[in-house]
């Protein structure tokens, strides 16, 4: 049929390939080839509304160009050298070797989801693993928001932001700490400048005078690392003036006694020695905070990655409980989620103690009714998480792995352990649309195609369920994650009817089987996403069920339905300054970039206006090292050294080293973990600063992973 | 003749680089708006103002600097010689040599987008709506508009807080 009748140039609807926002925009597309993108302007009740695009949702074209895109699977032939294969000999191969790891020990195998791609794939992947025998599978939300899911699951029952942004532009008060949420989420920021034009208060909390505090009413600069005793010492005025919301706190909350006893020492002036911001700064807030009525309190890394980041979140919940933000509209607890289906691959099961939907991979129940619904006997130890799984190669125990999607290698904690781990693995499977420094060590090498060449579902972050439909062709052999990993399954044995096996046929069957077996997505069809372009938020139990703004309206998902506040006393981060490390290094990131570089360094609109990373330095600090802008640095820790330019400001404290982590600057970082969520502390650790020249900062750049490899590939 | 342009609140700006990226990809991989940053947090998108006495229609020797029928500002590249006049004369040094075709080049609002009756890119895509596009006198009324509601409610809140006191 080409060639005889004109093409027609196609606008296919689809959800942002980057954050958590889940913007919509159209592609412009002709034949499966892109021409360029349109605005979202005319579907009403999307996330962004009007539209509206960040400069990565601009670019998003872009990386889909790059010239290494993965196009046919590869094999090792020795470390980062490759020889092209068949689709055939590649899913042999993986499906043999998988299978007999599974016949020996199971454990021995470690698998990844990811937060980049469709809720189809993440489904499979942990389907994958478990029916293989593991609960080993895990995810990058481990490193950003673990302490999100578990904080709010102790206090609320469950682990995702509580209502919409909606309720964000109708607020009266929006409390952001440990996000510099301007800059993360332009297109989510939009909705608290809403708020703000209508008359709310923005107070802020940061380390960095950001992009954010500009717009602040009420700026609190703390120390990295000191959110406990600032959350404890807002409390502690709202209780203590009781600001705060009785009848609420009587009929809906648990544990406010023993909170009200914690925060009795957590006067303002206290808490100003700790983290550094003014008593009457801290009174103000936490005063407008509890006075304004109606109020959302959001936070994202800042808050979270921290080996206290649990106790911070569940801080955060006791503060907008006792508030009474919560089951209200205009209301509630606002994580944002880094990459674009972070809830989603949490929501189905990409974690290594639940099944689909949150349920306890250890509660007999439903461990049964997951083994007859696949069909296979399924283990109730719970798994490994990421970190733990580095620790676990070590020991010799976890010898396997498949990574789909990610990239430890730049993005966990401590990178030249991550490294050393990588090294002693026997067998590593490596899935991605481009080369990534992880790959380095991958046995098979499978090449995918991107979110918008391919099709299914998304959740963003705010448990919106969004349909991305196919706008183009993937390259070469690349294929669509969800037939990758429907194929290993099958060759792994598993060729079951229905939800017994892996006989997909399309993104649309899987997620009939996730209707079937996750409570919150029951009412999600593939029918009811494709016609409602702006999404279903869940809970959604039934198909005539409208979906759900506003969670715990009537009660929470604890098992008595009552809020489970938290009292926790001060603890700061693992590591602090000392004579030897005297700064307090913190990590951040920039507009344009994202994640691991993976996709928006290969932007070139992206790459031109952010081209490298920047230490920022406080001008006191900057001028007892005679460091200036632009002069080559060396941040050392007890984990790594990393060389950098320097860029002498004042939005940061004096004592404080940002550096933006995108470029690998995680050689440094702790991997201290928190005990309950096993996030590392990449947001603070202490570290040194020397003045280096440049053939220095060459020669160390050397030791720091390249964000963007190049590898040897025989052609086959 | 309605005189429409891209109006700046740089109170809102969060310099994100959205419009940036945004004109780029319309102009052929060229930015018609630039993003300054100064006084290390305050930033401002800038971009051709499309003047009411614009001295570079008036300097162009050639004519290749017309007005569309929108008013905007547009550049004929045929009648263009380089003379670089316009960017001398303009005084937020707007129009910008090509140098590979030696013409000169300039935000032209976007006279593609117009013509299908959308937005110009820049205003299309700015997250914080710190970018207006119209004509400054609706602007200019509606920017009163809100200015009188946001002191009513102001008033309005004063007023049920001070009836409480009594
Ligand atoms: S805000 Fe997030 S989802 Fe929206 S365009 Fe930007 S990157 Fe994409
Ligand atoms: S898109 Fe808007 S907020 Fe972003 S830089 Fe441009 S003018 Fe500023
Ligand atoms: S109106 Fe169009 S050409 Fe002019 S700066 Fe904006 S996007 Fe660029």
């Amino acid at each position: 049929m080409k060639g005889v009748f004109p093409l027609e140039e196609k606008l296919v609807p689809v959800v942002c390939p980057y954050c958590g926002v889940g913007c919509r925009l159209y592609i412009k597309s002709l034949d499966g080839y892109p021409r360029g993108i349109e605005y979202a302007k005319d579907i009403p009740g999307i996330s962004n509304e009007n539209g509206k695009l960040c400069p990565k949702g601009n670019a998003v074209l872009e990386y889909l160009l790059a010239k290494d895109r993965l196009k046919k699977p590869l094999k090792a032939t020795e470390q980062g050298k490759f020889v092209e294969i068949s689709w055939s000999e590649a899913i042999k191969e993986v499906a043999e070797r998988l299978r007999a790891y599974s016949k020996d020990d199971p454990n021995a195998m470690m698998f990844f989801g990811s937060a980049r791609t469709f809720n189809e794939p993440n489904y499979l992947i942990q389907k994958l693993a478990r029916m293989l025998g593991t609960n080993n599978v895990d995810h990058c939300a481990r490193l950003c928001h673990s302490s999100t899911v578990s904080g709010l699951k102790a206090v609320f029952g469950a682990g995702a932001m509580t209502n919409t942004y909606k309720d964000i532009e109708e607020a009266n008060v929006i409390f952001i700490i440990g996000h510099n949420y301007a800059e993360t989420h332009p297109v989510g920021f939009r909705y608290v400048l809403k708020a703000k034009e209508r008359g709310a208060k923005v107070i802020v909390a940061d380390p960095r005078f950001t992009r954010t505090a500009w717009f602040a009413d009420i700026f609190l600069q703390h120390y990295p690392g000191t959110d406990i005793a600032l959350l404890n010492g807002m409390m502690h005025v709202i209780i203590k003036e009781n600001l705060y919301d009785e009848d609420f706190v009587r009929r809906r909350c648990v544990g406010f006694d023993e909170l009200a006893r914690t925060v009795e020492k957590f006067t303002p002036e206290y808490v100003e020695k700790i983290t550094g911001v003014p008593a009457e700064l801290i009174v103000q807030a936490a005063r407008t905070f509890a006075t304004a009525g109606k109020g959302v309190i959001t936070w994202a890394m800042g808050l979270t990655q921290h080996t206290h980041g649990h106790d911070n979140v569940r801080l955060a919940a006791t503060l907008s409980a006792i508030c009474g933000y919560q089951g209200k509209e205009g209301c509630g607890v606002s994580p944002m989620r880094g990459q674009n289906n972070v809830q989603g691959a949490c929501d189905l099961g990409v974690l290594p103690n639940v099944f689909p939907g949150y349920q306890a991979v250890t509660d007999p129940e439903k461990r049964k009714f997951f083994e007859e619904f696949w069909g296979v006997e399924l283990s109730g130890e719970v798994g490994l998480t990421v970190i733990e799984a580095a620790h676990a190669i070590e020991k010799g125990k976890v010898k396997a792995y498949y990574v789909m999607g990610e990239n430890p290698v730049i993005s966990d904690a401590n990178t030249n352990h991550v490294l050393k781990a990588l090294q002693k693995l026997e067998f590593m499977v490596v899935q991605d649309i481009v080369p990534t420094p992880t790959m380095e060590f991958a046995d098979i090498v499978l090449p995918a195609a991107a979110m918008l060449e391919n099709e299914g579902s998304l959740t963003n972050t705010e448990r919106r369920v969004q349909w991305s439909f196919q706008a183009l062709n993937p390259p070469g052999e690349a294929r669509p994650d969800w037939w990758i990993v429907s194929e290993i399954g099958k060759a792994a044995g598993f060729s079951g009817d229905g939800a017994r096996g892996f006989r997909y046929t399309s993104p649309e069957d899987i997620l009939r089987e996730i209707n079937a077996c996750t409570p919150q997505y029951r009412g999600i069809t593939p029918e009811r996403l494709k016609s409602n372009l702006a999404g279903i938020h869940w809970p959604c139990p039934s198909e005539d069920h409208p979906g759900t703004r506003v969670l715990y309206k009537e009660r929470f998902l604890t098992p008595d339905g009552k809020a489970h506040l938290a009292a926790v006393d001060y603890r700061g981060p693992a590591e602090v300054p000392d004579e030897e490390y005297p700064f307090l290094l913190t990590t951040i990131r920039y507009v344009g970039h994202y994640h691991t570089l993976t996709m928006t360094g290969r932007s070139r609109a992206l790459v031109k206006r952010w081209p490298e990373p920047l230490a920022e330095i406080h001008p006191e600090d900057a001028e007892r090292l005679g460091i200036k802008t632009g002069d080559w640095i060396k941040i050392e820790t007890r984990r790594g050294a990393y060389p950098v330019r320097a860029k002498v400001t004042r939005t940061v404290k004096k004592g404080v080293i940002a550096v933006p982590w995108h470029w690998g600057a995680n050689v440094l970082t702790n991997d201290a973990l928190d005990p309950v969520s096993k996030i590392p502390e990449t947001k603070a650790c202490a570290c040194r600063i020397a003045k280096i020249s440049e053939e220095e900062a060459r020669e160390l750049m050397k030791a720091v992973p390249k964000v963007i490899p190049e590898f040897e590939v025989v052609k086959g | 003749m309605a005189r429409k342009t891209v109006f700046i609140d740089f109170s809102k700006c969060i310099e994100c680089r959205a419009c940036e990226v945004a004109c780029e990809r319309e102009h052929n991989g060229r930015s018609f708006i630039n993003v300054f940053e100064w006084q290390e947090m305050a930033a401002m998108a800038l971009n051709c103002r499309h003047c009411e006495k614009a001295p570079c229609v008036e300097v162009c020797p050639t004519n290749a600097l017309y007005r569309d029928e929108d008013g905007a500002v547009l550049l004929a590249p045929q009648k263009c010689i380089g003379c670089l006049m316009c960017g001398i004369v303009c005084p937020f040094g707007i129009p910008e040599l090509d140098v590979l075709d030696k013409i000169m080049m300039k935000c032209d609002l976007c006279s593609h987008r117009r013509a299908e009756g959308k937005l110009p890119a820049c205003v299309e895509t700015c997250p914080t709506d710190a970018l207006l596009f119209g004509d400054f006198n609706d602007i200019q009324r509606m920017r009163r508009r809100e200015f009188t509601e946001k002191a009513i409610e102001i008033a309005k809140k004063g007023e049920r807080i001070s009836l409480r006191a009594l």
